[in-house]
């Protein structure tokens, strides 16, 4: 049970954020070392330290076997540390064996030596005692399936060290018990585990020690004698809700909007009211409904069972075209894919949502860009004029394009998913200001939103989602992140 | 600093179509200054000639102007050159062989192109299928169909189509050489249909959307855009269009043959790319593409005058295209490289002067 990796007091700074602050850390031979914290805590970061991938600060120092090492991704590799991202970097037309030696292939003179390829699959695969076959192309894999095929290149190539980042987020049941199984013969097999979860219950069963991140620091560090679920969850929340966005409250009026039942896309029976000058909060864990819930909503996916209400009087939306003709505004999460025509003028991207509303047959460029300017004015757009690219605006000027674009569609339903996502803390609090004015004006606002500040300081309501099903509804007192991160798990044995 | 940047951007992303107008001018005054010297012939800038480059290219014209639409939504045809002979052979047909009378062939000629790309488009629009490959093999298949509606013969006509080849200035006569000048009705309705066409794109909510459709399919569809229809529309106009061109094809040659409208999808696509369209969509515009057209038209016209044999006509072609278009590109990397020349230097003047005078502040 030798050590193999120590990290010391690795700090990481990105422009205007310090994403890590002084982790320390280090992992033994046999052993599965656990990662708990919330979105932003800085696992990604940490992870992409050790597979070479960024640079730490100067002052920390990475060791391996007792050296001191500066690791690239070629390197990392070479020294026997493998990652296993979230989103599969696979090939999907080629095979299990061609997967794992792609890049390194064995060779016999110039010809490939396909059977030692297959022999070296054949044995890690009996050894995980996995029932895959190594010509299985891998596109036909499920995604637990091709979680195995990495993990079996990590023996095949004699890794050391393998990182685990989130791997069950889209696993059933069944496969997340396989992949504990399989984690567990790793570990037998001497190789060192950091394993990234924010499901808790996979950190008690196969966790031998557990370090919680918040907010870039190593809030504490754990065995696994005696630790209780909750107390990680104080962990991993304990911020101070002094120090969140204070924002103003409007009253409270009219349901304008209703869901009951709501199925489809992934979503079971979600029902909620939504009151002008209400912003109602939607949290969850990653994968937990909360987009799809959303795309339902807006038409842009199918509404199998169940029925929307908007002002009282039922509507069924077949396409986001008749959402946006009922009032509805949707600030999608990707701006840059889903929200923009980056290579187009701000005044263009203003007035596309509105050609629903345009009767008239004949429309005026130079009228568009009156319109244009006037967001640019009102909404504090950082640019001289409308007829800029959105490709060449910053982020958080982006967004408010993206919001430019809604409100020209003189909208009173808005459907905001993760509203400041990659934005600035000042632009941030502008978005939230703005939404208080939409609120000021009778207006609705439904908030999906990964940050849990704010999510904490914006919302009247909060909905937590869990495996496609709401799982709760905290009003007032009742939301703070404990709550919501206990409902998030949707763990009921405390 | 990212003031800078975005007047450095602006200046680039109409580099294609200036460079080709600037290349353009300079072809004219180097055709007018060789065809000078030679009194027989009409040099390049006169009536005649000049009208003679717009009766040339009035019917690739007008397939270009569809182009132009077409891939400014995301989309390629590569169909139109075989489509066009269909269309003329059916035309001829139902004129020569099965006496529709004349209206009546001009109207099943015209139709059987808008159903056949109406076809495509709803494949294209309905599928996640390239559009390349559908209209490649469109193209394979009208050809068949062509070859099968005439025997694989041509048809020809009694100049029963001569009403659109009337010269509407008769009797004019070219001040210099004394020649006669010729305006056929086709001119015209190249350019009617040029600035519809424009006139459409920037001023009508449905030219917005083919924008919107082919700079980000996915947020026009959440803008409340029906990607699908818009699709298919442009298929739809480019029928249209590939068919009146059709006719007008036909009318200046008086037989339906095969070979009519051989290359013209090369021809169309490039006059539209030199025009500054981007072939992954949502940029371009008409007059763009009339620039690419009289670009295109002035070179075939300017070799045929220097008297070049086919053979080097398309060698010529094809390389202009070719530096065409990649001068834009290439003339934006020279001043990006400029640019950042200056701005090194510029950083580097500004540490000498700091560490020369630093003492003083």
């Amino acid at each position: 049970m030798g050590q193999i990796l120590q990290l010391n007091n690795i700090s990481k700074t990105f422009p205007g954020v310090k994403a890590l602050q002084g982790i320390s850390l280090d992992l033994n031979e046999g052993e599965v070392h656990c990662l708990c914290g919330e979105n932003g805590a800085g696992k990604s970061t940490l992870i992409k330290i050790l597979s070479g991938a960024y640079q730490p600060d100067e002052g920390g120092e990475i060791l391996l076997d007792g050296e001191r090492v500066a690791l690239n991704p070629r390197l990392a590799m070479a020294m026997g540390i493998q990652t296993i991202y979230q989103e599969h970097i696979v090939f999907d037309n080629l095979d299990i064996i061609e997967n794992i030696f792609t890049g390194s292939e064995l060779v016999k003179g110039m010809l490939l030596d396909r059977r030692e390829m297959r022999k070296r699959t054949v044995e890690v695969l009996q050894y995980l005692k996995s029932d895959l076959v190594p010509e299985m192309r891998m596109g036909e894999l499920s995604s637990g399936e091709q979680k195995t095929v990495e993990i079996a290149k990590g023996l095949v190539f004699k890794r050391r060290v393998i990182i685990l980042d989130e791997p069950t987020a889209s696993f059933s049941a069944s496969e997340i018990e396989n992949l504990l199984q399989i984690i567990k013969t790793v570990k037998q097999a001497g190789l060192g585990i950091i394993y990234i979860s924010h499901h808790l219950e996979e950190v008690f069963k196969i966790g031998d020690r557990v370090t919680v991140l918040r907010d870039g620091r190593k809030v504490s560090a754990y065995g696994m004698d005696g630790l209780t679920k909750s107390r990680l969850i104080k962990d991993m929340v304990g911020r101070d809700p002094s120090t969140f966005y204070q924002r103003q409250k409007v009253p409270i009026g009219d349901v304008v909007f209703e869901a009951r039942d709501v199925s489809g896309n992934g979503v079971r029976n979600v029902s909620f009211k939504l009151h002008r000058g209400e912003v109602l909060g939607v949290a969850g864990m990653a994968g937990s409904g909360r987009s799809e819930l959303l795309n339902v909503l807006f038409g842009s996916a199918r509404l199998d069972l169940g029925e929307i209400l908007i002002n009282g009087k039922p509507v069924r939306h077949s396409s986001p075209k008749s959402a946006i003709k009922g009032k509805m505004c949707f600030i999608t999460e990707d701006r840059q894919n889903t929200g923009l025509f980056l290579p187009q003028t701000v005044a263009q991207n203003v007035a596309v949502a509105n050609l629903v509303n345009v009767r008239e047959f004949v429309v005026w460029p130079a009228k568009d860009f009156l319109t244009g300017d006037k967001y640019v004015k009102t909404l504090n757009i950082k640019t001289n004029d409308s007829k800029t690219r959105v490709v060449n605006l910053s982020g958080g000027n982006q967004q408010k394009v993206v919001l430019a674009k809604w409100f020209n569609t003189d909208g009173e339903i808005f459907i905001f998913d993760e509203p400041t996502h990659g934005i600035d803390v000042g632009s941030k609090q502008e978005i939230y200001q703005i939404m208080v004015d939409l609120l000021r004006q009778g207006k609705a606002i439904i908030m999906v939103s990964s940050d849990m500040p704010e999510v904490v300081s914006m919302s009247d309501t909060v909905m937590v989602m869990h495996k496609g099903q709401k799982a709760a509804e905290l009003a007032g007192e009742e939301i703070t992140e404990e709550n919501i991160l206990t409902y998030s798990i949707g763990d009921s044995a405390l | 600093m990212s003031q800078a940047r975005t007047s450095l951007f602006k200046r680039h992303e109409n580099l294609t179509p200036l460079s080709i107008f600037v290349g353009f001018i300079v072809i004219i005054v180097i055709m007018q200054l060789v065809t000078q010297g030679t009194s027989k012939y009409p040099t390049f800038i006169s009536g005649v000639n000049l009208l003679n480059i717009l009766q040339q290219v009035g019917v690739p014209g007008i397939v270009a102007v569809g182009m132009t639409l077409v891939m400014i939504s995301g989309g390629i045809d590569l169909s139109v050159g075989m489509l066009a002979s269909l269309v003329s052979i059916v035309t001829a047909s139902g004129i020569s062989k099965w006496h529709l009378g004349v209206p009546g062939a001009i109207a099943v000629g015209i139709m059987s192109a808008v159903v056949l790309e109406t076809i495509m488009g709803f494949i294209i629009s309905r599928t996640k299928v390239e559009p390349f490959i559908i209209t490649l093999g469109g193209m394979i298949t009208f050809q068949g169909i062509a070859l099968l509606v005439s025997n694989s013969r041509e048809v020809i006509l009694n100049g029963e189509l001569n009403f659109f080849k009337t010269n509407l200035i008769a009797g004019v006569k070219d001040p210099s050489t004394g020649l006669n000048l010729i305006l056929p009705p086709y001119a015209l309705i190249f350019f009617l249909i040029a600035l519809l066409a424009g006139l459409m794109l920037t001023f009508t909510k449905y030219g917005r959307r083919i924008y919107a459709v082919g700079t980000n399919p996915h947020a026009a569809y959440l803008a409340g855009i029906n990607v699908k229809n818009m699709r298919l529309s442009v298929y739809v106009i480019m029928g249209f269009l590939v068919g009146i061109g059709s006719v007008m094809l036909l009318s200046r040659v008086n037989t339906g043959i095969i070979s009519l409208g051989q290359n013209m999808e090369i021809d169309t696509i490039a006059m539209v790319v030199i025009g500054g369209t981007a072939l992954r969509g949502g940029k371009g515009n008409i007059l763009g593409t009339l620039i690419g057209i009289f670009f295109l038209g002035s070179i075939g016209n300017a070799m045929n005058m220097l008297r070049l044999p086919s053979e080097v006509q398309f060698v010529a072609k094809g390389l202009v295209v070719i530096i065409a278009v990649s001068a834009g590109d290439v003339s934006s990397k020279i001043s990006e490289f400029m640019a950042r020349r200056k701005e090194q230097a510029l950083a580097r003047s500004n540490k000498d002067v700091q560490g020369g005078v630093g003492g003083i502040e």
